[in-house]
């Protein structure tokens, strides 16, 4: 088809078009075929709020602190991830607890409504103790709920996002 | 009911001629040009209606078609692409007033005689109908072929002229518009 | 036995309710279908649920539970499980739709021409449902009336509007004023994103009507009639595919179908042809500055008009009320006019079932070329329409002339 000779054919009578047309209405007859849950899915969507998405391992999502199989926090205050932060949105305040050699965090806030979840504070975390978790149904109707503390802040900085009835989907 | 169709066509006839004038009267009198090309497409849908009402219905769609759904379009695409305020300025318009009141004055005689004929004459009877000998046709035969036997039959030479003109028109416009570029 | 006049009156009225019921209601299943084919076409599912919170909140979630998204919401999840009743899942959609653009606000631009602003999506709705005066859904009567039915016993009740001696010049005529309404719309909104579609639109509509309407000569020249009810029974029935005569004609219709639906896109203003509202240029083209009833209108106009040209394709390409395409009818008729079987025997009458089946796969066909051939350029589009499709249709117009100056 694609020899020269044919050129004028192919100007007369418009075979791309033709074999565009076929492509899309194999895919047509086959979603079409297959669009009820009983069979093989071909569509590449899912139907969200019922079918819970499946997210990447390096999604970014809502900061959280995790603590060691003690139950202890694990962050010892070095400040990198307030440092680091493009938009300033952790505060540390530093202190001390009884019974622990490392520096304590006695206030750690974290203002969700200006993060731009770039990872960087994970980054530069060496001590492993804040990861971004895979939580995206961070919406709220306050902006106040945005605040996160470790206790007193609307939200903790411990668990997961407490999911409202704004948001619907499971947390894994 | 045939009767009361007759009668409702004769009214529709005058209605659609009423809206005509009007239309051409918005045409001259409006200020935006583009209103004055509403009111010519609007009087030339209503003269397509004066022809429906007629019942020359092939006369008035080709109106429809021709003048309504060509020619007014091009004229208006001229009209949005060309800022006529800018010309209004320079003074060409207007210029050939002296010449055309008398001209108009002899065409509302021309129009004004030949309305008397055809209202008060001895043609009112025949004036608005098809000859059958003229074109050929028998009564039962439609519209379109009446007037298409007219036009490639009877009057074949005419029609030919008048498409020649029509393409000396055509090239001279061409000629015009690449003569500009150059 | 003739109706009276008021008799003659009511079923007219009855006639017209009927053919705007269906092209009413036709058009916003044409945008549900729309968001279905075009979704199914690119692998995606297309319109499923209809709002967030439609009856009832979302309620009842747990940890790692399936939820319910409100009442009507779960309902059509639920449907989803059923084969053929999960593809019109989100059918309340275009209830949804209607009811939005009948509420929505409606703005008109301080600087804008007011009379021209409103007068002009009027005109192009009322140029794009006008034309169905003249379209035959059936030939000749559909039914009678039963003669016990309250004073309308024994009448018939015709598929057609009106039978016009001029129907298909009446057609090109009046859906030719529609353009007015899109280029006075656009110059109305003095802004410059809609003039630039307007004038785009008014020269793509000026330069395919010229082989739209040649070739629509076709099948004026071969059945030798303007009659929208006589051309349709007459492409589809004529001539028997046999000797050059019918094997040429059924090949020319082949053609002219093609060269016309290309055509009809350009004229409704479709993709590929839809530079008129170029999203990616010009914003949305000539209805930017149009909102609620009025963009609504447009919107209608335009499916509408694709409505009208599926009918005309259908009727003069695709043989219409009969069963075959491109004149293949009287052959099989030929074979099984009088075959014992009463199904094979049924297929060779003409029937509104046939007609309607056509003109929803042409508009099936509209929405699969929308989502499969990319839009045109401007140079293209002159280019495809004055190179190629004029000199095509000429061409086809003469033999044309000359398969009816053989038969
Ligand atoms: S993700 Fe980026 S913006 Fe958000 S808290 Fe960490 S460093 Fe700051
Ligand atoms: S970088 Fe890690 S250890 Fe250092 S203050 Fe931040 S969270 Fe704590």
């Amino acid at each position: 088809m694609a020899s020269p000779r044919y050129s004028l054919l192919r100007t007369l009578i418009p075979f791309d078009i033709y074999g565009g047309m076929k492509l899309t209405g194999k895919y047509f007859g086959k979603v079409l075929r297959q669009a009820n849950r009983g069979l093989k899915r071909t569509h590449v969507v899912v139907e969200y709020p019922e079918v819970p998405t499946t997210l990447m391992p390096r999604f970014r999502g809502r900061l959280q602190m995790i603590k060691d199989e003690q139950g202890e926090v694990k962050c010892v205050c070095c400040m990198a991830c307030e440092k680091i932060c493009p938009t300033q949105v952790i505060t540390i305040e530093k202190g001390k607890k009884e019974g622990r050699k490392t520096p304590f965090p006695i206030r750690y806030d974290f203002e969700m409504e200006r993060c731009i979840f770039c990872e960087f504070c994970v980054e530069s975390c060496g001590f492993d103790s804040i990861i971004l978790n895979h939580q995206f149904e961070l919406a709220t109707y306050n902006r106040e709920d945005f605040s996160h503390a470790m206790e007193g802040g609307f939200q903790n900085m411990f668990d997961p996002t407490p999911v409202s009835h704004y948001s619907v989907s499971s947390e894994d | 009911m045939e009767q009361l169709l007759i009668k409702l066509g004769q009214y529709m006839f005058v209605i659609f001629g009423l809206l005509a004038v009007g239309g051409a009267g918005v045409l001259i009198f409006s200020k935006s040009a583009v209103h004055s090309v509403i009111g010519f497409l609007f009087s030339m849908i209503c003269v397509a209606g004066c022809f429906l009402s007629l019942q020359a219905e092939f006369l008035g769609v080709a109106q429809l078609l021709v003048y309504a759904g060509g020619i007014v379009v091009l004229f208006l695409f001229v009209v949005m692409l060309v800022e006529l305020t800018k010309y209004q300025e320079k003074g060409i318009f207007q210029t050939q007033t002296k010449f055309a009141i008398p001209l108009v004055g002899l065409g509302l005689l021309a129009f004004a005689g030949v309305f008397r004929t055809a209202l008060f004459g001895a043609s009112t009877n025949e004036a608005l109908t098809l000859q059958p000998g003229l074109v050929g046709a028998t009564e039962n035969l439609g519209n379109a072929q009446a007037v298409s036997r007219g036009l490639f039959a009877n009057f074949i030479l005419p029609f030919e002229i008048l498409s020649v003109i029509l393409l000396v028109a055509l090239v001279g416009a061409i000629v015009l518009a690449k003569s500009e570029r150059v | 036995m003739t109706p009276t006049l008021t008799q003659y009156l009511v079923i007219s009225l009855l006639q017209i309710v009927v053919v705007m019921g269906f092209v009413m209601t036709l058009v916003p299943l044409l945008t549900f279908a729309e968001r279905k084919v075009i979704g199914y076409v690119q692998v995606r599912l297309g319109a499923t649920r209809v709002a967030g919170g439609l009856w009832g909140a979302q309620r009842g979630r747990t940890h790692q539970s399936r939820t319910f998204t409100g009442g009507l919401n779960g309902f059509m999840w639920w449907l989803g499980r059923w084969p053929v009743i999960s593809i019109f899942r989100g059918l309340p959609m275009f209830i949804a739709d209607a009811l939005k653009l009948l509420t929505k606000e409606d703005i008109v631009p301080i600087e804008a021409d007011k009379a021209v602003f409103v007068l002009s999506p009027a005109l192009a709705m009322v140029a794009a449902f006008t034309v169905f005066a003249a379209i035959g859904f059936a030939p000749g009567a559909l039914f009678y009336f039963p003669a016990k039915f309250p004073y309308l016993g024994g009448l018939p009740f015709y598929g057609f509007l009106t039978d016009l001696n001029v129907g298909l010049l009446f057609i090109l005529g009046v859906a030719s004023v529609g353009v007015y309404g899109i280029v006075l719309g656009a110059w109305a909104s003095n802004s410059k994103y809609p003039l630039l579609g307007g004038l785009r639109s008014a020269a793509q509509i000026v330069s395919y009507e010229v082989p739209l309407t040649l070739s629509l000569l076709v099948p004026v020249v071969l059945t030798g009639s303007l009659n929208f009810n006589e051309m349709s029974t007459r492409m589809a029935t004529d001539i028997p595919v046999n000797g050059l005569v019918g094997i040429g004609r059924t090949l020319l219709m082949f053609v002219g179908f093609f060269v016309y639906t290309t055509c009809g896109f350009a004229e409704t203003n479709r993709t590929p042809f839809d530079l008129a509202e170029a999203e990616n240029e010009l914003v949305a083209g000539f209805h930017t500055e149009y909102s609620g009833m009025k963009f609504s209108f447009f919107f209608l106009s335009e499916y509408a008009s694709m409505i009208t040209v599926s009918a005309l394709a259908s009727a003069f390409f695709l043989g219409g009320h009969y069963l075959l395409p491109f004149g293949l009818q009287p052959t099989w008729n030929h074979f099984f006019q009088n075959s014992p079987s009463a199904f094979l025997a049924w297929t060779c009458t003409p029937s509104i079932l046939w007609f309607l089946l056509k003109i929803f796969f042409l508009l099936f066909v509209f929405l699969w070329v929308r989502a499969t051939v990319p839009r045109y350029r401007y140079d293209q589009l002159m280019d495809v329409g004055w190179k190629f499709l004029i000199p095509y249709t000429l061409v086809m117009f003469v033999i044309a002339a000359l398969l009816r100056y053989a038969a």
